[in-house]
């Protein structure tokens, strides 16, 4: 990660999105049973699975759409493990998910240098993702 | 609609088309979101999840509450920086209460379905015994 310097989160300089009106739920139920997955998590009210699953909404929303960002900045019509990456590491709000994106590659380097040959998001593809 | 999948504990997670049709809702016309993103998107759901859970669980349980509510998620929200969901949240909490009002409504509802008031009501009611009371002094014909 040597670009750290040069990098400018692009968050600053993007317009603001609009925020879509999502018509797909999330499954409540489900919500509940990731929450109490944990056993330190006891009883929730009725009203509370809802209530993260709009949180979670628009999370994703923001997630998404700053990963669409990083991809659209690099000129790439897929959406990479590695934008989401810089979308996470490149916002405040998703620090806590630093640990859990480390394992996917760097997005290529923004700073104007060109990249040197064996470096960039090819190199990810060494580890096989199994579904 | 009812989950397809039945994840163990240990794996639960988002079911993965759900996931994808909200995707393709935010996503612009002209962009893809590959599997493995859409798979690394919906661990960064899980822990955020976990992480709301845990915090609104700490605030709960500082109020003495065994029962997290709203209220502890909304508080949650703002200690972690997420403070711009909370307009949403409130209007979501709001819809649900409306819901839950309007179901209990409903059990009342012959009541208002009659659309009269309880005046009205037993202005009827008197009228309906006060024929009957008549029909019966004329079939029953007891003298006197």
């Amino acid at each position: 990660m040597n670009t750290d310097d040069e990098y400018i989160p692009p968050t600053a300089n993007q317009p603001e999105q609009p925020l879509p009106i999502i018509k797909t739920r999330f499954p409540v139920a489900r919500i509940k049973k990731i929450m109490q997955a944990d056993d330190d998590i006891g009883k929730v009210a009725q009203a509370t699975p809802l209530v993260v699953a709009k949180a979670l909404e628009l999370f994703m929303i923001s997630l998404v759409q700053e990963s669409c960002n990083q991809a659209r900045m690099r000129n790439a019509k897929r959406v990479s493990p590695a934008h989401l990456k810089q979308a996470v590491l490149g916002t405040e709000q998703f620090d806590f998910l630093a640990e859990t994106v480390g394992k996917y590659p760097d997005p290529i380097a923004l700073s104007g240098d060109k990249a040197e040959p064996g470096t960039g998001p090819g190199r990810g593809r060494r580890r096989k993702v199994v579904e | 609609m009812s989950d397809r999948e039945a994840p163990s504990s240990d794996d639960l997670s988002l079911p993965k088309a759900t996931v994808q049709k909200i995707v393709s809702e935010i996503i612009p016309a002209d962009l893809v979101f590959s599997r493995e993103t859409r798979d690394a998107l919906i661990e960064c759901c899980v822990e955020f999840i976990g992480l709301i859970s845990t915090q609104a669980n700490d605030i709960a349980e500082g109020e003495a509450k065994k029962t997290i509510a709203s209220e502890h998620v909304i508080k949650a929200l703002q200690e972690l920086g997420f403070a711009d969901y909370i307009e949403p949240i409130r209007e979501v909490i709001q819809e649900h209460k409306e819901t839950q009002k309007q179901g209990r409504e409903r059990k009342v509802g012959k009541f208002e379905a009659s659309g009269m008031t309880e005046e009205e009501l037993l202005r009827k009611q008197e009228e309906l015994f006060g024929l009957a009371r008549s029909k019966l002094n004329q079939e029953g014909g007891t003298s006197g």
